[in-house]
C-alpha cells in the first residue's frame, strides 16, 4: 500500500484504508471538534457531542486506547474507519490484514462496546448496564434482570451465563450490518 | 418428532373434496343462470300484469299463492353473495390440491376459471353480465388488498429503500409510458395490415401514450399475489411491492393528463409543466390525506377502552374514508390508504385491545383475499365478456415492448440508484425486479373506463398483457428464483438478543453520526423517534402506555408466549392456573382504576381462587397432547406459520424454563397485584397471542440438553406434576424424546378436549410472528 501525503503526523495507511477525501473531512471534522487546538482530542470534547446519547459514555470510551487521555487524529481514523461502508467486491488474498470495515470487524467493535472488561464475552453484568442504560429510569430492576436473563439463555452456548462473540453475531444474521454500520459519510 | 397427519391420506380426500368442490361450482354457475333467466320470466309477467289492471278485478279470485319466487328483490345481493361464495369456494379446492398450487401460482388458476365461468354463462345466456365494472373494482375490490398491504407494510424495510422505491415508481413508470407509447405509435404508423379491419395509422400518438400510460403501472394485486408464493428475501420484495404502490400517483396523472389532452387535442408546454405540479399535489396530497385519517384513527382509538366491540369499525372506516376522501379530489387512492394505514398501525395497536388487534387482523386479510379471489375471477370473465380486436401486429408488439422497457428502466435506473446506495444491487436482483413487474386489473380496469375510439382494441392488448405477465411471468419466476438461488425470506423469529442488540447498534450509529457531525440515516430518525415520544405519543396513546419503551413490550410479549407454549404443551403447575384467569378479568373489566404508581405498573399474574385453579389442573393433567398442525408453505392468507422444523431442542428449553418460572413464580407471590382497568394491552395480548394450534419456538439449537433431575429442591407442586405425568404415561423423564412421544399417544378425544379448553381460554388468534417483525419497530422508521 503507498502511503498518501497527509498533514498530520504520518498515517500507517496499511491499517487505515480510507481515501484521501474523506480523510480530509475527517481532519476538518477533527479540527472542529478540538476547540482549543490542541491537536489532540479529550474526553469533554467528543461528550459534547453525544449529550443526548444513552450509550454516550460507552461510544466515547472506544476511541481511546487504555491508559491514554487523549486522542490524537490517526486513532480518531481508525476507529471511524470501522463505519465505512463495506466493498462486496475487495479480492483479499491472505496476507492482507481484513480491512476495518469487513462486517466482522465491524460486529467485534460493537461487541467491545458490550464488553468493556476485555474478556471476550458479554457478562451478565455487562449486559444488565447496557440495559440499564438504554432503558434507565422506564423500567423496574426487576425487568431487567429478567430481560437480561432471558437474553443469556436464548444465547449461551457453553452455560457460562455469558455471550461470546460467535453468538453475538449468529443472534445479528438477520440484520443487514453492512447497510446498518455503515456512515456514507466515510465513503 | 410429533406425528403428521399421514399427507397420502390427506390428498385422497382431498381429491375428493376438489371434485365436490368442482360439483358445487357447477351447480352455482347452472343456479346463476336458471336464476338470472328467472328473474327475465318474472319481469316479464309483472309487465303483462300491469298491462291489464281494469280486467284484473273481473277476473276470478286467484288461489292464494303458497309458494311464489321473487327474484327481483334479492337479485342484486344474491349474485354477489354468489359469486363470492364461488370465489370462496375456489380458494378452498385450490389448497387442497397441493401439487397444482406448486405448479402454478393462484392467480393463474383465479383467471382460468374466470374463463371458464365466462365461457359457461356466455354458453347459457349467450351474454356475460359485466361484472368488471371500474366502479366495482375501484370501490369495493380494490381498498381491502390495499389497506391489508398498507396496515402490514413492513416500516423499516420500506424507508430505508425509500430513494430507490420512489425512483422506480416515478421515473421507471414514466420511461416505461414513453417509450411504450412512442414506440407503439411507430409500430402503428409502420404497419400496414391490409387483411385487418383496423387501420392502425388511425391512432393518434395521444391514444398510444395514453395506452402506454396505462399499461406501464406494474399492479400491486398481481405482485402481491405472485411474490407471496415465492418467499423472496424481504429487500426485493419491498423493491417491487414499493413499487408498484407508488406508482399509482404516476399513472393517475398520466392518465388524467393525456386523457385531457386528448379531449383538448392540443398539448403545450405549459400543459407538460401543469402536470409535472399536478403529480406532486397528487402524490403528496394522497399522503396527507391519508396520514391526517390515520391521526384521526389513533386519536379515536385512544378513547375506546369501554367500547372495545367497535374498535376494528374505526380502523375500517376511516382508511375508507382516506381513500374516498382522495378519490374525491382526483388523488392518489391508494397512496392515501397506505399512508393512512402506517401512520395509525403503531398508536392504533397500543391502544386497542386484544381481541380487536386479533379482528382486524383476521378481517384484512379475509377481505384482501377474497377481493383479490374475485378480482382474478372477474378479469377472466371480462376477457370472455368483452369484444376484442385481434391485431397480432399490435399485440405482440406491445407485448415485446411492455417486456423491453421493463427491463432497459431496469437495468439503466439501478446503474443510477447504485451510485448512491450503501448496498448495491446486484443483476440477480435487477432480473428479479424487472421480471417481477406484473400487470394486472388496474391496467385492466383503467383501460375499461376509456372513452376513447380505440377501446376495444387497447382492451385485448392490455389484457393480452395481463394474462402474459401472470401466466408466463407468474409460472416461471418460482423455478428461476430457484435457478439463480436468489435470498430467501429468513422465516425465524425475532430474539430478545437481536432486539437488544439492534437497539444498541441505533444509539451507537447515531452516536457515531453525531461525532462524524453527519446528519445522516440515524440522526434523522432519532430526531424523529424523540419527537414522536415526547409529543405524538403522549396524544395518541391512552393512559400509561405512552411511555413503555418498546424493547419491554417486546419482551414481555415473547416471556408471555413462552409461557402460553408451556401450558399447552402440558406442563408447569402454578403457571397453568392464572392464565385462565386474565381472561376473566379482561371480559369482566373491573371499574377500579388502582391509583398510580411511582414505579411503572407492575406487569405480574393476578391470583385466581383455589377453587377454579384446581378445576383447570385437572382439565389440563389429563389433557396433554395437541395435534399439531403443520403447513406446508406461508401464504398471506394463511395466519399460522410453523416454522420450526426441530421442535426437540425447543422441547427441552421449555422444559427447563418451566422449572425457572415455577421458581420464580414462587417469588413473585408477592408482587401479585390487581392489574389495570384497561388491563394493559400489550400484556393481554401477549397472553393470548397463543393459538389453539401451538408452534414452537425455532432457533433453539444452542439449548443444552439437560436432565430432568426430579430430585432437585424445585418447587414440591411442580415436581409432584411431573411425576403425575410420567405415571400417567409411565415413562422416565431422563429421554425427553421419548416423552414427547408419549404425549402423542395420548387419545384423540383428550386432544379434542384441550382444543376445546384451549379455544376457550385464549382466542384462536394469529400468530405473532406476522406481528412480531412489525410490531416491534419504532412508530417512525427504525
Amino acid at each position: 500500500m503507498n502511503p498518501e501525503p497527509e498533514p498530520e503526523p504520518r498515517l500507517n495507511l496499511c491499517v487505515i484504508p480510507v481515501s484521501a477525501a474523506v480523510l480530509l473531512r475527517l481532519h476538518q471534522r477533527f479540527q472542529f471538534l478540538d476547540k482549543d487546538s490542541r491537536g489532540h482530542l479529550r474526553s469533554e470534547d467528543l461528550e459534547a457531542e453525544l449529550s443526548e446519547n444513552p450509550i454516550g459514555d460507552r461510544i466515547v470510551g472506544a476511541f481511546f486506547q487504555p491508559g491514554q487521555e487523549t486522542v490524537d487524529f490517526p486513532s480518531f481514523v481508525r476507529v471511524l474507519a470501522h463505519f465505512r461502508p463495506t466493498e462486496k467486491n475487495r479480492t483479499r488474498d491472505g496476507v492482507q490484514p481484513e480491512p476495518a470495515n469487513s462486517r466482522n470487524r465491524k460486529l467485534k467493535f460493537a461487541f467491545q462496546l458490550y464488553d468493556q472488561d476485555r474478556d471476550g464475552k458479554i457478562s451478565r453484568t455487562e449486559l444488565l448496564q447496557v440495559l440499564r442504560e438504554m432503558l434507565g429510569l422506564q423500567v423496574t430492576e426487576e425487568q431487567l434482570q429478567s430481560i437480561a436473563e432471558r437474553a443469556i439463555q436464548e444465547a449461551d452456548l457453553d452455560r457460562d451465563d455469558a455471550i461470546c462473540f460467535d453468538k453475538f453475531r449468529k443472534s445479528l444474521e438477520k440484520v443487514d450490518i453492512d447497510h446498518k454500520m455503515s456512515v456514507r459519510f466515510l465513503e | 418428532m410429533f406425528s403428521r397427519m399421514a399427507p397420502r391420506g390427506r390428498s385422497g380426500l382431498g381429491r375428493s373434496l376438489a371434485e365436490l368442490g368442482l360439483l358445487l361450482l357447477a351447480i352455482l354457475v347452472l343456479l346463476d343462470g336458471t336464476v338470472l333467466s328467472l328473474e327475465a320470466a318474472t319481469s316479464s309477467e309483472i309487465d303483462t300484469h300491469e298491462g291489464k289492471p281494469g280486467t284484473h278485478k273481473n277476473t276470478s279470485k286467484k288461489s292464494f299463492p303458497v309458494l311464489g319466487i321473487k327474484y327481483d328483490d334479492v337479485s342484486v345481493p344474491f349474485e354477489i353473495s354468489l359469486w363470492v361464495l364461488l370465489a370462496s369456494l375456489m380458494k378452498l379446492g385450490f389448497h387442497l390440491i397441493p401439487r397444482l398450487s406448486n405448479v402454478v401460482p393462484e392467480s393463474c388458476l383465479l383467471i382460468s376459471v374466470g374463463l371458464l365461468v365466462g365461457g359457461i354463462l356466455k354458453l347459457a345466456r349467450d351474454e356475460v353480465p359485466p361484472v368488471l365494472s371500474d366502479r366495482i373494482f375501484f370501490l369495493c375490490l380494490l381498498p381491502p388488498i390495499i389497506l391489508d398491504a398498507g396496515y402490514f407494510l413492513p416500516i423499516r424495510p420500506f424507508v430505508e429503500n425509500i430513494g430507490t422505491i420512489l425512483m422506480f415508481a416515478v421515473v421507471g413508470t414514466l420511461w416505461n409510458a414513453f417509450f411504450v407509447g412512442g414506440l407503439i405509435y411507430a409500430v402503428c404508423q409502420i404497419a400496414q395490415d391490409k387483411y385487418s379491419e383496423i387501420d392502425l395509422s388511425n391512432i393518434g400518438i395521444l391514444p398510444c401514450l395514453l395506452f402506454g400510460s396505462i399499461i406501464s403501472a406494474v399492479d400491486p394485486v398481481a405482485v402481491l399475489a405472485v411474490f407471496e408464493e415465492i418467499h423472496i428475501n424481504e429487500l426485493l420484495h419491498i423493491l417491487v411491492f414499493g413499487e408498484s404502490l407508488l406508482n399509482d400517483a404516476v399513472t393517475v396523472v398520466l392518465y388524467h393528463l393525456f386523457e385531457e389532452f386528448m379531449e383538448s387535442g392540443s398539448v403545450s408546454a405549459v400543459d407538460a409543466i401543469l402536470g409535472l405540479v399536478s403529480f406532486l399535489i397528487v402524490a403528496l396530497g394522497g399522503v396527507l390525506v391519508g396520514a391526517f385519517y390515520g391521526i384521526l384513527a389513533a386519536f379515536t382509538s385512544r378513547f375506546t377502552s369501554h367500547t372495545r366491540v367497535i374498535e376494528p369499525l374505526f380502523v375500517f372506516l376511516y382508511s375508507y374514508m382516506a381513500y374516498l376522501s382522495a378519490e374525491v379530489f382526483h388523488l392518489s387512492g391508494i397512496m392515501s390508504l397506505i399512508a393512512c394505514g402506517a401512520v395509525m398501525r403503531p398508536y392504533v395497536e397500543a391502544n386497542i385491545s386484544h381481541k380487536s388487534h386479533t379482528t382486524i387482523k383476521y378481517f384484512l386479510k379475509m377481505w384482501s383475499s377474497v377481493s383479490e379471489t374475485l378480482i382474478f375471477i372477474f378479469l377472466g370473465v371480462a376477457t370472455v365478456e368483452g369484444e376484442h380486436h385481434w391485431n397480432w401486429v399490435f399485440l405482440t408488439s406491445t407485448v415485446v415492448l411492455c417486456l423491453v422497457a421493463r427491463v432497459i428502466g431496469v437495468v439503466g435506473l439501478t446503474y443510477i440508484i447504485n451510485k448512491f446506495r450503501i448496498v448495491k444491487l446486484t443483476t440477480k436482483d435487477q432480473f428479479i425486479i424487472a421480471y417481477g413487474g406484473l400487470r394486472g386489473a388496474i391496467a385492466f380496469s383503467l383501460g375499461f373506463i376509456l372513452h376513447s375510439e380505440h377501446k376495444k382494441i387497447f382492451l385485448t392488448a392490455i389484457i393480452t398483457v395481463i394474462f402474459f405477465t401472470v401466466f408466463v411471468q407468474g409460472m416461471t419466476i418460482k423455478p428461476l428464483v430457484e435457478l439463480l438461488a436468489v435470498k430467501k425470506k429468513h422465516e425465524a423469529k425475532r430474539s430478545i438478543n437481536e432486539e437488544i442488540h439492534t437497539r444498541f447498534l441505533d444509539h451507537l450509529l447515531t452516536g457515531i453520526e453525531d461525532i462524524c457531525g453527519h446528519y445522516g440515516h440515524h440522526h434523522w430518525k432519532n430526531k424523529l423517534n424523540r419527537f414522536n415520544k415526547k409529543y405524538v405519543k403522549k396524544i395518541l396513546i391512552a393512559g400509561d402506555r405512552s411511555k413503555e419503551p418498546q424493547l419491554i413490550a417486546f419482551y414481555h410479549k415473547l416471556e408471555m408466549k413462552n409461557a402460553i407454549q408451556m401450558v399447552e404443551s402440558g406442563g408447569g403447575s402454578k403457571l397453568n392456573s392464572t392464565f385462565p384467569s386474565t381472561v376473566s378479568m379482561q371480559n369482566i373489566q373491573p371499574k377500579i382504576h388502582s391509583p398510580p404508581s411511582a414505579r411503572p405498573s407492575e406487569r405480574a399474574l393476578p391470583q385466581l381462587t383455589k377453587g377454579r385453579e384446581e378445576e383447570i389442573r385437572q382439565i389440563l393433567r389429563t389433557n396433554l397432547q395437541k395435534t399439531r398442525q403443520r403447513l406446508q408453505s406461508y401464504n398471506r392468507h394463511t395466519l399460522v406459520v410453523d416454522p420450526d422444523e426441530e421442535g426437540f431442542d425447543d422441547l427441552i428449553l421449555k422444559k427447563r424454563r418451566m422449572m425457572e418460572l415455577d421458581w420464580k413464580l414462587k417469588q413473585m407471590t408477592n408482587y401479585l397485584t390487581v392489574p389495570r382497568s384497561q388491563g394493559s394491552p400489550t400484556m393481554s395480548r401477549a397472553r393470548m397471542a397463543s393459538d389453539s394450534q401451538a408452534y414452537v419456538k425455532p432457533g433453539a439449537e444452542n439449548v443444552p440438553t439437560i436432565k430432568i433431575d426430579l430430585a432437585s429442591p424445585q418447587s414440591p407442586d411442580s415436581v409432584r406434576l411431573l411425576d403425575e405425568v410420567v405415571q400417567d404415561q409411565g415413562l422416565t423423564m431422563s429421554l425427553p424424546s421419548s416423552s414427547s412421544r408419549a404425549y402423542k399417544t395420548s387419545g384423540k378425544d383428550d386432544g379434542r378436549d384441550q382444543q376445546k379448553l384451549l379455544r376457550c381460554l385464549s382466542d384462536p388468534g394469529p400468530d405473532v410472528d406476522d406481528d412480531e417483525d412489525y410490531d416491534d419497530d419504532e412508530p417512525v422508521p427504525t
